[in-house]
């Protein structure tokens, strides 16, 4: 008997276990997705120490606080176990949106192209058209992937930016964490977007009352440190030798980051166990019902010679077959509605779903062994039985 | 062909009362006899085929095939020994519905002999025979009744087992169709096998070489009279 025909008997079965691996494939890949939010920004601040000015400002993100003079990052490179010295400027694209979203907040972030981006998980940001920044550009931008898809923007389009038109040469690929709603330019272009958006800072340059000039304008600084350097010794280091600075300890921020996003990973976890479960029983209680569903035909072939080793196998192998067809179908159904579902998210810059091999594979093996173990077990209720009683059980 | 001695049955009726299906049966067809069990519902005509079939054991008693002790064996044994010895011919015919009727017939095949493509070649001869040719590729539920029972007949001697048991076989079937089964399973008895028939129409026993009575799970000799008694 071929094996279409046996799977065209289980229609209804494979729809049932489709749906059920689509559920837990769907709300899977959007648990991937907040965790891979989760985990890159882990990576980037485990990649770097973080330093800005003490106080407050229009600074946020890893820089939030207070102006960093270029007086301090030169005292920070010369700190035992530096590597390098990266000034940045890191602003709310719109300073008038709400500071609280910080996680799907669009930032400005200024680098200073002359040095080395010392962050050793992020050396550069990964480009997925165009070109990167390089020293000596001046109002060109490389924008985020969700940035450039919630406005619209291509590469060789213009960028208008406090009055200010900027090319985008350049769009990053898709991350799935903060840099994908970044517009990166040069510190120098940066720092006249700070100047425009922040009027007190205007004021206080226009007034002279205090000494600044561009190169202070900075609201933090990404340091590198030495190969063989504990990262959190060289930030105390920095701490206690520099005054006037905010240091982030990279383990503390790892720490802090995933504290605050605590809910999220509780989140993530409710929602695998409830996906499991839903879709787990959903799956072994289908297989079982489509095993019992049939004692009548086992009652028969037991009664024209099948061996409890015939009829399990040829059930379990059955069970495999549906239970691998049903598994493919509900991957493409949850694959085919995230996609829908992304594509129209994708207009706001948006994606809920990450379709990770670990998530799709993870879920294939789940519930084939899952639906073999259903199996089994229905098919061990089943051969105890006499044909006799399962004919009867069945008619 | 097939002895059994002394079968009992009993079963536990839901209000606990206790019904003996069989009791203390004894019965022997020899290869190319057809026996003929003639009885009212529930007086343990299908549990003593059952039981004959190895489809269910018995409380108590012996079955013996082709002189090898065949009850009283563990699942895969009974198994084989079905597969071996006996052929069933069932009154609701017990195609299963997901396959072909030639695959039907070729399930027999399947787990007993292995012949493969002479298999095959003989599935289809006796669909031919039987008049079903046309329908080998038609699942059962697009068959007709007669048709069902025809395939299943096929299937039942597919593998020319010596021993044929026979459920009500034409229970479901007109009296046309029904003629047609009845006369199959008289040409298998003169064709050697050991038939045995279980049937409440009278027109079972033309030709039967030996008629039996079930009467509250004993077995006895001649078809029922109007007085209940043997004739």
């Amino acid at each position: 008997m071929s094996l279409i025909k046996v799977l065209r008997g289980y229609a209804f079965t494979i729809a049932g276990i489709a749906i059920g691996v689509a559920g837990i494939v769907a709300l899977g890949a959007m648990a991937e997705r907040i965790v891979r939010f989760i985990e890159g920004g882990d990576r980037f601040v485990l990649g770097q120490i973080s330093v800005a000015g003490r106080g407050m400002g229009m600074g946020t993100g890893f820089t939030a606080g207070g102006m960093l003079p270029a007086a301090s990052i030169r005292a920070i490179a010369q700190v035992p176990g530096v590597s390098g010295v990266q000034a940045q400027v890191m602003l709310p694209l719109d300073p008038s949106t709400s500071q609280f979203m910080t996680l799907t907040q669009e930032l400005v972030l200024g680098v200073d192209l002359t040095v080395p981006t010392p962050n050793r998980h992020y050396p550069a940001l990964p480009v997925g058209q165009g070109r990167n920044l390089v020293a000596g550009d001046r109002r060109v931008a490389v924008v985020g992937a969700s940035f450039a898809a919630s406005h619209g923007l291509r590469v060789g389009d213009r960028l208008p930016l406090e009055g200010e038109p900027f090319e985008v040469v350049g769009i990053l690929q898709r991350t799935l964490t903060a840099p994908d709603r970044f517009v990166v330019m040069s510190i120098e272009d940066a720092r006249q977007q700070w100047i425009a958006k922040d009027r007190l800072l205007r004021t206080v340059i226009a007034s002279g009352v205090a000494a600044v000039n561009a190169a202070d304008l900075n609201t933090g600084a990404a340091v590198g440190w030495r190969d063989g350097e504990d990262p959190d010794a060289v930030a105390h280091r920095i701490a206690d030798r520099v005054s006037g600075v905010n240091v982030q300890i990279p383990s503390e921020l790892s720490r802090l980051l995933r504290s605050s996003t605590a809910f999220f990973s509780a989140l993530l976890v409710g929602i695998g166990a409830l996906a499991f479960v839903i879709g787990g029983l959903s799956l072994a209680n289908t297989v079982a019902a489509a095993v019992f569903e049939r004692i009548r035909d086992f009652g028969v072939k037991r009664a024209l010679g099948a061996s409890d080793l015939q009829l399990g196998g040829e059930v379990l192998g059955e069970a495999l077959a549906v239970t691998l067809t049903g598994g493919v179908a509900g991957v493409a159904l949850a694959i085919a509605l995230g996609t829908a579902v992304d594509g129209w998210a994708a207009r706001t810059g948006q994606q809920l779903f990450l379709f990770s091999a670990r998530l799709l594979g993870g879920a294939l093996v789940f519930s084939v062994l899952l639906g073999a173990a259903a199996a089994a077990y229905a098919t061990l209720r089943v051969v105890r039985l006499s044909p006799a009683e399962a004919i009867r059980r069945g008619a | 062909m097939l002895e059994a001695r002394g079968l009992a049955k009993s079963y536990r009726a839901p209000g606990g009362v206790l019904i003996r299906a069989l009791d203390g049966v004894d019965l022997s067809v020899a290869g190319g006899r057809l026996a003929v069990v003639l009885g009212a519902s529930g007086s343990g005509k299908s549990t003593l085929l059952n039981v004959l079939g190895l489809l269910e054991d018995a409380d108590g008693g012996e079955v013996s095939m082709g002189g090898e002790r065949v009850s009283g064996l563990g699942r895969s044994a009974a198994s084989r020994a079905r597969g071996r010895y006996v052929g069933f011919v069932f009154q609701s015919f017990l195609l299963i519905p997901s396959i072909t009727a030639l695959d039907n017939v070729l399930l027999a095949d399947r787990y007993a002999h292995r012949r493969g493509p002479a298999a095959r070649r003989r599935a289809l001869e006796l669909l031919a025979q039987f008049g079903v040719a046309a329908r080998s590729a038609h699942y059962p539920p697009q068959l007709s009744g007669g048709e069902q029972q025809r395939v299943a007949f096929c299937r039942a001697v597919l593998n020319d087992p010596p021993l044929l048991l026979a459920d009500e076989p034409t229970g479901n079937l007109d009296d046309a169709n029904g003629q047609v089964i009845l006369d199959a399973l008289r040409a298998r008895a003169r064709a050697g096998a050991a038939v045995i028939v279980v049937s409440h129409r009278a027109d079972a026993v033309v030709g039967a070489d030996a008629v039996y009575r079930m009467e509250h799970g004993r077995l006895l000799a001649g078809p029922p009279t109007l007085e209940g008694g043997s004739s």
